[in-house]
């Protein structure tokens, strides 16, 4: 029998089992196993715990999947979508390095290194112990644990938790990488955004990266560099932890030539349009309740239908090059799973796939290319200066798809990336693999946090979570883990009175059972409390704060205890301090308002008309 | 932030459309040495409009206002043209079309040998006004609106034409060197635009090729006797190059053969010529393209073979009504 097929019958064998489970079955297994131990004896080998593969989508949006209720083909996810389940109430931080930082050591962002990201830290935060920028060594990280727990860990995309030697991928615990250590950048070459930073640093198996391979294309080479790990260690019978951070979708779209014209025309008719057509679809597979509301369209936004055709076309440009980005990523991931069924992995190993926050509605690129006369703005003409809508996706174009599209991708939620709304901070979530014990295809409304990845990892792994690690006493993990839950014995890991908390640009909320506190700088927010009952209004149009003081009461108060018991140092200086001088003062978004743009030329009856008389 | 950008992408495309639409070609004398410019078929969008003003310098030894190409022996003729038309795009059963109209005026001299007598002979004033009808048939569909700009790339595209001169120029029997040619004369023929590479201003490439007959009807008053020519077969080649956004050039070459001269039924020879020059094309702005090019024949030494060369520099104003009322109402802003 060679290694593959041992591996195969192997994996067959063990696909019943699950730690988790068998731990807290002990009782009766117990009993059982002793009365049948003497009779199976050696005949096989102790289970091996499950591969863990966590493909993690770069701004990748909540309703971007097919499986929930996307036009764009990801038949790729789709699949681990219906062969394991989804969930809608999956919650990960506004932006990305804090999420990563979360759902690598399980702690609050606050006291992992990123209180703040290290592009925007405050000066009052600088120096503070949870503010470092990177996550910091005070937390064990997850591929520490799952290396000392017997698995292979492996790295490959994005890190964007520090850049030293003692912070990269290697050193927090993978045996082999590929990383961009950066938060964003070409996907073709080293290029980066700015004069000051204008190279991307990569490192491969701890070492920084003078050039990159030939024919580089970030999300191939992520997926080539994975599969030649998996490969290189395939005949020592060890688990695989593999940390897929992809670069995609992160603007700039760069994409290959044949992937961007698959959707010519396609979004011509506007956000709203898709925005609601993405809704029924997610009522229609049960990702949404029947009813539910769309977010406002966000009031510096035109509505698409008052936009000449030649405007819709080009902003849908904009939107098609997205979906080949999510295409594409859909398409390395099919090889990636491609590459484990044929070597007999695949039924064993477990797939998380979600988004690292909410879709980027920003622009990013004006906030990175400076105004003329500037450092950053001489870079960008040189390297950065691709405008042509034939370039986009090219070395040297920057195209982002802007909050109109964001809004799309976060239907139905409202706002984006950067912010708490819900379009900020919920995700979709798919989790497929042996672990999972409830129906196939089936979508679960269990609240869950990033931070559960951890202990759940950590159980489905047999390992858990010391209280000391290399003589420095642990913060306590933040989440829960999911094996109940995916076991099918429970809805869901959380009662209605646990608590879930954020804060990320002076920006915060707090959620208790449905209700959420939310305050967000204006005019984003009201630089005041607001409330939202997530269970009606998942959407949060309506506030009610002054309808429910006691609410606001009781969740601030919670806010407070967060604050407390995570280090929470408010920011003096955020990215969005003049934003309200910028933008177009807030409305409203009245559907039909004004009736003058919707007036349509008034046609007199026929037999009233009549030549002006001499 | 997110306002900002929103609003610069929405007038992001009428920059785009106003330097998509106006670049319609140079509109090169195809009299002048019986050869349209490189990117003369580039499309466009319906309801352009366009006006060129070209002005050619030639020598050699034929008259360059007969695309013919008669080859007078030992003659050294000079000319200067100029000509003006006007072309508009236009859909054609959903295909790009062009209509175009060219007057070419201007003098010629020089000495020419006729009868084994040499005189000097002149004239000048308006020739054949030609009009030319283009119907794209392989490529993209006609430009009808801006999204249709937006997302035009030539492909692999390739056009019917049908020219016809009309023999209304100057002409006087007497005279060995004319303006208008009196006779009925036209073209028909595919041009190619193959595009090579991405369709991006600053990177475009693309292989031009134009097989085209002439044919040409009898001048019963050549000099008291009856001129015929056989068709010509043409063939003109272009490897253009965008050098920046705004600057391109071009290698150009053109083959003729055919187009058997007779004179009173005795036959001269048979044209089997090729040229080669080069073209600079610059975009000033919106409206106006400045073309530049010099081109020579190359298998010329032959006292019966065709020998011209001439330097040409065009200038070309287009225009469309919705982008110059886009753009009076954002310099009004």
């Amino acid at each position: 029998m060679n290694d593959t097929q041992q591996r195969s019958v192997r994996a067959r064998v063990t696909r019943p089992g699950n730690p988790g489970r068998l731990l807290r079955t002990m009782g009766i297994a117990g009993m059982v196993a002793a009365l049948v131990a003497p009779a199976i004896g050696f005949a096989a080998d102790p289970p091996r715990p499950p591969n863990i593969v966590i493909i993690l989508g770069d701004d990748l949006g909540f309703a971007d999947m097919g499986a929930f209720g996307s036009e764009i083909a990801t038949p790729n996810l789709d699949s681990l979508a219906t062969s394991g389940v989804r969930f809608t109430n999956f919650y990960t931080h506004a932006s990305c390095s804090p999420t990563r930082s979360i759902l690598l050591s399980g702690v609050d962002t606050h006291l992992n290194g990123l209180g703040n990201m290290d592009e925007w830290t405050a000066p009052n935060q600088l120096g503070v112990v949870g503010y470092e920028g990177y996550l910091n060594d005070r937390v064990v990280t997850l591929p520490q644990l799952l290396k000392e727990a017997g698995y292979h860990t492996y790295m490959v995309g994005k890190w964007h938790m520090g850049k030293a030697p003692g912070q990269i991928p290697a050193a927090r615990g993978f045996e082999r990488d590929f990383s961009l250590l950066d938060g964003a950048g070409s996907y073709w070459d080293m290029t980066n955004f700015t004069g000051a930073a204008p190279r991307s640093v990569f490192t491969e198996d701890g070492r920084y990266l003078t050039e990159l391979p030939k024919d580089y294309y970030a999300t191939q080479t992520y997926t080539d560099k994975l599969i030649s790990f998996i490969d290189a260690n395939r005949g020592d019978g060890k688990p695989f932890f593999a940390y897929v951070a992809h670069q995609a979708p992160h603007d700039p779209y760069h994409l290959p030539r044949d992937w961007r014209s698959r959707h010519v025309g396609e979004y011509d008719k506007g956000w709203d349009a898709v925005r609601q057509e993405r809704l029924a679809r997610q009522v229609e597979l049960g990702i949404m309740p029947a009813g539910t509301e769309l977010s406002e369209r966000m009031w510096f936004l035109p509505d698409p239908v008052l936009l000449a055709p030649a405007s819709r076309a080009f902003l849908g440009k904009r939107m098609e090059l997205y979906a080949g980005m999510v295409e594409n990523l859909d398409f390395h991931v099919g090889r990636l799973v491609d590459h484990l069924k044929e070597i007999g992995e695949y039924e064993n190993t477990v797939f998380l796939v979600f988004g690292d926050n909410g879709a980027e509605g920003t622009d990013l690129f004006k906030m990175i290319a400076g105004s003329p006369g500037t450092r950053d703005f001489l870079f960008a003409a040189v390297k950065w200066s691709q405008t042509h809508p034939n370039a986009w996706g090219d070395p040297g174009s920057y195209v982002a798809y802007g909050p109109m599209w964001a809004q799309v991708s976060m239907t139905p939620f409202s706002q984006y990336k950067g912010w708490l709304a819900e379009g900020g901070i919920r995700n979709g979530l798919i989790v497929s693999g042996p672990v999972v014990k409830r129906p196939a295809g089936s979508v679960n409304h269990g609240l869950m946090h990033v931070a559960d990845i951890m202990p759940t990892l950590l159980e489905l792994a047999g390992a858990s979570y010391p209280k000391t690690y290399q003589g420095r006493e642990l913060p306590a993990l933040l989440g829960r883990s999911w094996s109940p839950m995916l076991a099918g014995e429970v809805e869901s890991v959380r009662t209605s009175q646990d608590v879930l908390a954020w804060e990320v640009f002076g920006n915060r909320a707090v959620r208790r059972g449905d209700w959420k506190l939310r305050w967000q700088v204006r005019p984003f927010g009201k630089s005041e409390w607001e409330l939202f009952d997530l269970a009606t209004d998942p959407a949060e149009r309506k506030d009610l704060a002054a309808e429910r003081p006691d609410k606001v009461a009781e969740l601030a108060a919670l806010w407070d205890d967060y604050v407390r018991a995570n280090n929470v140092i408010l920011p003096s200086r955020t990215p969005f301090e003049t934003m309200e001088k910028q933008m177009p003062q807030r409305v409203p978004d009245d559907p039909g308002f004004p009736p003058l743009t919707g007036k349509k030329q008034f046609v007199p009856p026929a037999d009233m008309m009549a030549d002006p008389k001499p | 932030m997110s306002d900002t950008s929103s609003s610069r992408t929405r007038a992001g495309w009428l920059a785009l459309a106003l330097a998509s639409v106006l670049v319609i070609g140079a509109l090169w004398p195809s009299q002048a040495s019986a050869q349209v410019p490189p990117r003369f078929y580039w499309k466009t969008l319906s309801g352009t409009n366009a006006i060129p003003v070209i002005v050619n310098s030639m020598s050699g030894n034929t008259n360059p206002f007969d695309p013919a190409h008669l080859v007078a022996p030992g003659a050294n003729l000079d000319a200067t043209l100029a000509i003006g038309g006007y072309a508009r795009m236009f859909t054609l059963l959903d295909r790009a079309a062009m209509a175009a109209v060219l007057l070419p005026m201007g003098r010629i001299s020089g000495e020419v040998s006729a009868a084994d007598q040499t005189i000097n002979s002149s004239a000048r004033g308006f020739g054949d006004p030609m009009f030319e009808l283009n119907v794209n048939l392989i490529g993209p569909k006609a430009q009808k609106n801006l999204v249709d700009v937006l997302r035009y790339e030539p492909g692999f595209s390739l056009d019917v034409i049908a020219d016809l001169a009309v023999p209304v120029g100057e002409y006087d029997s007497g005279q060995p060197l004319n303006l208008g040619q009196n006779r009925w004369y036209g073209r028909l023929g595919a041009p190619i635009v193959w595009q090579l590479g991405p369709w991006v201003p600053g990177r475009r490439t693309t292989l031009e090729l134009l097989p085209a007959v002439w044919f040409f009807g009898t001048n019963d008053d050549f000099e008291g006797k009856s001129l015929e020519t056989d068709p010509m077969f043409q063939v003109d080649a272009h490897l253009t190059r965008d050098f920046t956004e705004h600057m391109w050039g071009s290698l150009d070459g053109a083959w003729y053969t055919g187009g058997t001269a007779s004179v009173d039924g005795v036959e001269g020879e048979k044209l089997d010529n090729l040229a080669f020059g080069l073209t600079l094309g610059y975009q000033i702005n919106d409206n106006l393209g400045l073309t530049m090019g010099y081109k020579s024949t190359v298998n010329d030494s032959a006292p019966g073979d065709l020998q011209m060369d001439g330097f040409m520099i065009s200038l070309v104003s287009g225009w469309h009504q919705i982008i110059e009322g886009a753009r009076r109402l954002e310099s009004g802003e």
